[in-house]
């Protein structure tokens, strides 16, 4: 008897994993033969990125599929990384092992907390075509490659290996790979083009990994190539401690029982983040617990109540006890700068704003969100905005209507910002891509399948938040271009077809051709200024001129100022008017007097960029006259950009201070050089309309 | 006799005007302009000495304060230039021709067929002159005529060629040629009642076959739609030096009202010269809207596109007497039109032995 139940449990098991795989497949990614395709492609590159993220080095990855089969759908997908490798003797571990990784407990932002990891993609292999996937692996300490195939035992839920070996990885020029992993598999599975795609995938994830450098061959052989955008890692992310306000009853309660600290006030003190050590009475107090109570001996309404206490649900003298947010450094964000190098190399286009919020806390959890947007001549102008979502740096491809995310986009009335959206509400339509970004040690999703931002009241008001002051630039840049046509044409019409009138009547009625200034002073009747941005190639510096032209019958007398990118380190040459500084990045020179048809130009040249950092220069003018084609300085906005100047400085002086204790008191693996070239999130710039057209 | 045609100097005076008007602005030191009628409808009144419409006192200036209105100044003066050059070299060209030769002008190029036509349209109105004056040739086709008439017409060769409209033409009748004025055409003698002009090439040729031209001693004129300035300007002078009476033969529908009353009263694209190309004696024969249901014609419902012409219409002075305004309504009320050849219904013999004998007997020419 004993013999047919144990015979009939391991049945069962059996069962259980092909089964659980089975009824599962829809969330773990592998319901459909184009999206198994997806999410086999994905496991593989999310962990080459977070393998070489926590090695240091600049990703390189390549992704092939080969058509095996059209008839019967079978595909073969390769992906090679120049990540660290995997020790031959961890190979099974990794790939072998279907629940689950360490990191399921770790409080960080990790790619990893997406899908069930390679395993599925092995197991979804075997079992849709009985192959075992092969898996080639080369660590820097030894100087060949280790070779596997890789199965499962779905019985023992374990991996299998055959045809160990051991080779020498040459790269195609003949080299040897210092190290790298590269996995084979044969799967069923349809290749497919379009918004949701493995090339689109690719796509969106070399938009938010600008350090990485991605190769797509697909199966008609195309190489599709994302270059990588900056040479800078993203910060490597530390874990956190749980916080209180972000904890449930079950964890709690394992905590308790999985503790070996001998006092409650150590318990909360060590385990909890925002916790000081009088917070810790305080709490324990509020929960009637005592302080010297053992945390394994813990009752479950004891436990109960100090959940109440964490939540502010029980009180201390009437009031909630008061805790310190988490930490926020443990955030990895994309930053500005890259984010905008990241989306005008996928896509091209002359108008990219970008913002990083600052770090917030929403139940505990710290999150952070930022958002691009792309606008431009090279997107179709009558088609809904593209969404490109992401959640911890990882794309979300399905389920935008369901999302957070693109319910943030929705909210916000985008037609007052120039682009076109039926009744104010939905997705709008124009030639742009929005992109948004949430990085947070603890992304809340709509169901297990892991597409779809779950509802959240403070990540939607962060989201709508920078939705808006982007929103704001898209408008002053589409009002700035308006104008800069109108001028464009003015100019066309006095330099152009104001002198060929005059020459053609005067040839037809054989008189003297007439003098102009007097027609070309009463048509304009302006001043006009002409800024120019270009990239110059050869002297690797942004050239500017800025030309100021008199159109009226009087002399005029002002002084142009002019935004510039100082504080991304940038540097003026060759400026020949001289001028001051007026406030961080925001240059002035007094000019003479200009009289009637005359014209001066300012030119200068910026260095420290590169190409694409600065493609447009705001000029502002003081004076009476209005100078058609800059904007009249606005004293009020300059006084407090100053003022603003002056409180970040006094921050930056502090903040510097604390970083100088934490390194004192912590030990910090980070290598400081690497934190110290993340410039701070800026979302303040953009509310003061300088440096983010850039 | 009256003409519309000015001597090559007249012509080139006129245009001389023109520049010279942005020329003394640029002197000034103002903006250089060019003074023009207002081409609208609201613009256009009835000039009870000709009995035609013309456009009232509706001025609009165009001034080159804007890259627009500027370019247009350039062009016309591009467009003066090359006229002047025709009139000297004795050359003619077609609008088309005169579109794309504008592709060297540089700033003064044309950007559509529709910008050349209506600049020299522009001309014409400022000027007084005539398109033929210009040179400048239509890319359409004159009508086609049949009937007892005999006129000469001067071929390349400057040569007089006399031409009856029956016996020396074969069945497609003598084509019109763009210029129709008295250096070109002189119209001789005939022996016909009334001169029919017809939408319809296919309405035109059942009529020839079935001899109506004799049976009914009358000239037939193929009008191929909207008429041609050539069609209406040979019809005006036919009715006009011969004293005959005009009837208007088209489909029963919103725009055949329009043809009807560029016949008749003058088109307000080329109000400048209504003298010159309306015939105020010309009349409505049909289809008109009573015809359909009279006759019980096979019928279209009127688009949305047809409503909104008639309406338009009701509102136009042109169409602004008592019966007109009853055939605008009716068929709006009717909802529907009917094309000539409907009457077809009845048989190919229908609309010469029935509806035609019908409708010239109330007008006492049958």
């Amino acid at each position: 008897m004993a013999g047919t139940a144990e015979r009939m449990a391991k049945n069962q098991k059996q069962v259980a994993i092909s089964e659980f795989f089975e009824k599962n497949k829809h969330f773990l990614g592998f319901d459909s033969l184009t999206r198994s395709l997806i999410t086999a492609v994905k496991e593989a590159v999310d962990n080459s990125l977070d393998a070489c993220e926590e090695a240091r080095i600049l990703p390189e990855i390549r992704v092939q599929i080969n058509k095996i089969d059209d008839k019967k759908n079978i595909i073969e997908l390769k992906t090679e990384d120049n990540g660290p490798g995997i020790p031959k003797r961890s190979i099974e571990k990794v790939f072998g092992q279907l629940l689950f990784g360490s990191r399921f407990h770790a409080i960080r932002q990790s790619r990893g907390q997406q899908g069930i990891g390679i395993t599925g993609v092995v197991m979804y292999s075997q079992l849709t075509t009985g192959r075992k996937t092969h898996v080639r692996s080369k660590i820097a300490t030894e100087t060949s490659a280790a070779t596997v195939d890789i199965g499962l035992d779905t019985r023992k839920n374990k991996a299998t290996k055959t045809n160990e070996g051991r080779e020498l990885w040459e790269r195609p020029d003949g080299t040897l790979k210092e190290h790298g992993l590269e996995i084979t598999c044969r799967m069923k599975a349809k290749y497919q083009r379009g918004r949701q795609s493995v090339y689109q995938y690719l796509r969106m994830t070399s938009i938010v990994n600008p350090h990485a450098d991605i190769t797509f061959v697909d199966p008609d052989g195309e190489v599709h190539h994302w270059p990588r955008v900056t040479e800078r890692l993203p910060r490597k992310v530390e874990s956190i401690k749980p916080h209180p306000h972000g904890i449930h009853l079950g964890t709690l309660q394992r905590m308790c029982t999985e503790s070996t600290d001998s006092r409650m006030t150590s318990f909360l003190y060590k385990n909890f983040s925002g916790v000081s050590s009088r917070a810790a009475k305080q709490l324990l107090e509020a929960a009637g617990v005592l302080e010297k109570a053992k945390p394994k001996s813990m009752k479950p309404d004891q436990i109960r109540a100090l959940l109440e206490a964490f939540q502010g649900e029980r009180l201390l003298n009437d009031k909630a006890v008061k805790l310190l947010n988490p930490p926020t450094n443990c955030l990895s964000p994309i930053e500005e700068l890259l984010i905008k190098k990241g989306l005008s190399k996928t896509i091209d286009s002359r108008f990219v704003t970008t913002m990083t919020r600052s770090p917030t806390v929403s139940q505990g959890n710290p999150y952070q969100v930022e958002v691009g947007l792309i606008f431009g001549d090279g997107m179709a102008a009558d088609k809904p905005v593209e969404v490109l979502r992401f959640a911890n740096r990882v794309p979300l491809m399905y389920q935008q209507g369901g999302c957070l995310l693109t319910k943030a986009i929705e909210s916000v009335d985008w037609r007052q910002y120039g682009m076109d959206q039926a009744g104010g509400r939905g997705v709008p339509k124009g030639p742009a891509a929005i992109l948004v970004h949430l990085a947070s040690t603890n992304v809340q999703f709509t169901s297990e399948a892991k597409e779809a931002l779950a509802e959240n009241g403070e990540v939607m008001d962060e989201v709508r938040k920078a939705m808006l002051e982007m929103g704001r630039g898209l408008r002053k840049h589409l009002e700035k271009k308006k104008k800069m046509v109108k001028v464009q044409e003015k100019f066309e019409l006095v330099n152009d077809i104001i002198p060929a009138i005059a020459e053609k009547s005067a040839a037809i009625l054989q008189r003297p051709v007439p003098d102009l200034a007097g027609s070309i002073t009463r048509i304009m009747g302006a001043v006009i200024a002409e800024s120019t941005t270009t990239w110059n190639k050869e002297t690797k510096m942004v050239d500017i001129a800025i030309k100021l032209f008199n159109y009226t019958s009087r002399a005029r007398a002002y002084t142009l100022l002019a935004s510039w990118p100082e504080s991304a380190g940038a540097s003026m040459e060759n400026n020949t008017t001289g001028g001051r500084k007026e406030a961080t990045g925001v240059w002035a020179w007094k000019l003479e007097t200009l009289d009637p048809g005359e014209t001066y130009t300012i030119t200068y040249a910026l260095n420290g960029l590169e190409k694409g950092d600065w493609t447009e220069t705001d000029v502002f003018y003081r004076g009476s006259q209005e100078v058609i084609g800059a904007s009249k300085m606005d004293e009020k906005l300059l006084e407090e950009i100053r003022r603003q100047e002056a409180r970040e400085q006094g921050e930056e002086e502090e903040s510097g201070e604390e970083e100088v204790s934490l390194e004192d008191t912590e030990e910090n693996d980070a290598p400081p050089e690497i934190a110290d070239d993340q410039p701070k999130p800026s979302g303040q710039q953009t509310l003061m309309g300088f440096g983010s057209d850039a | 006799m009256m003409s519309a045609s000015h001597t090559p100097e007249e012509t080139k005076i006129a245009l001389h005007e023109v520049v010279t008007e942005m020329y003394d602005k640029i002197v000034k030191g103002e903006p250089p302009t060019m003074t023009l009628p207002v081409r609208t409808k609201n613009n256009i009144g009835f000039d009870k000495s000709l009995g035609v419409y013309k456009y009232g006192k509706k001025r609009s200036i165009r001034d080159a304060t804007s890259l627009g209105s500027a370019k247009q100044l350039l062009r016309a003066l591009y467009v003066v230039e090359f006229i002047e050059e025709m009139i000297n070299t004795n050359k003619s060209s077609t609008l088309r021709e005169m579109y794309y030769i504008s592709e060297s002008w540089g700033l003064g190029k044309f950007s559509s067929q529709n910008e050349s036509n209506n600049l020299a349209e522009d001309l014409e109105v400022v000027t007084k002159c005539l398109r033929e004056d210009f040179k400048l040739r239509p890319e359409e086709d004159g009508a086609r005529m049949i009937g007892n008439i005999t006129l000469q017409e001067r071929n390349r060769r400057g040569e007089w060629m006399r031409i009856n409209a029956r016996d020396d033409v074969g069945d497609s009748g003598y084509g019109v040629p763009y210029n129709v004025e008295e250096e070109k055409i002189e119209l001789l003698e005939h022996d016909v009642k009334f001169i029919m002009a017809i939408e319809t090439g296919g309405m035109f040729d059942r009529l020839i076959e079935n001899g109506f031209d004799e049976a009914y001693n009358c000239a037939l004129v193929h009008l191929k739609g909207q008429p041609a300035r050539s069609t209406r300007r040979i019809l005006k002078r036919m009715s006009e030096e011969w004293d005959l009476p005009v009837v208007v033969f088209l489909d029963g529908d919103p725009w055949s009202f329009r043809i009807f009353a560029s016949i008749a009263y003058g088109a307000i694209k080329t109000a400048h010269i209504s003298e010159y190309l309306a015939t105020p004696t010309a009349t409505y024969l049909g289809i008109t809207s009573d015809d359909i249901e009279a006759y019980d014609l096979p019928s279209d419902d009127l688009s949305s596109r047809d409503v909104d012409a008639l309406k338009a219409e009701l509102s136009d002075p042109r169409f602004a007497d008592a019966w007109w305004q009853e055939q605008i309504n009716m068929m709006l009320e009717l909802g529907k039109k009917a094309e000539q050849q409907s009457l077809a219904k009845y048989g190919l013999d229908f609309v010469t032995d029935t509806y035609l004998p019908e409708k010239l007997n109330d007008l006492g020419l049958a």
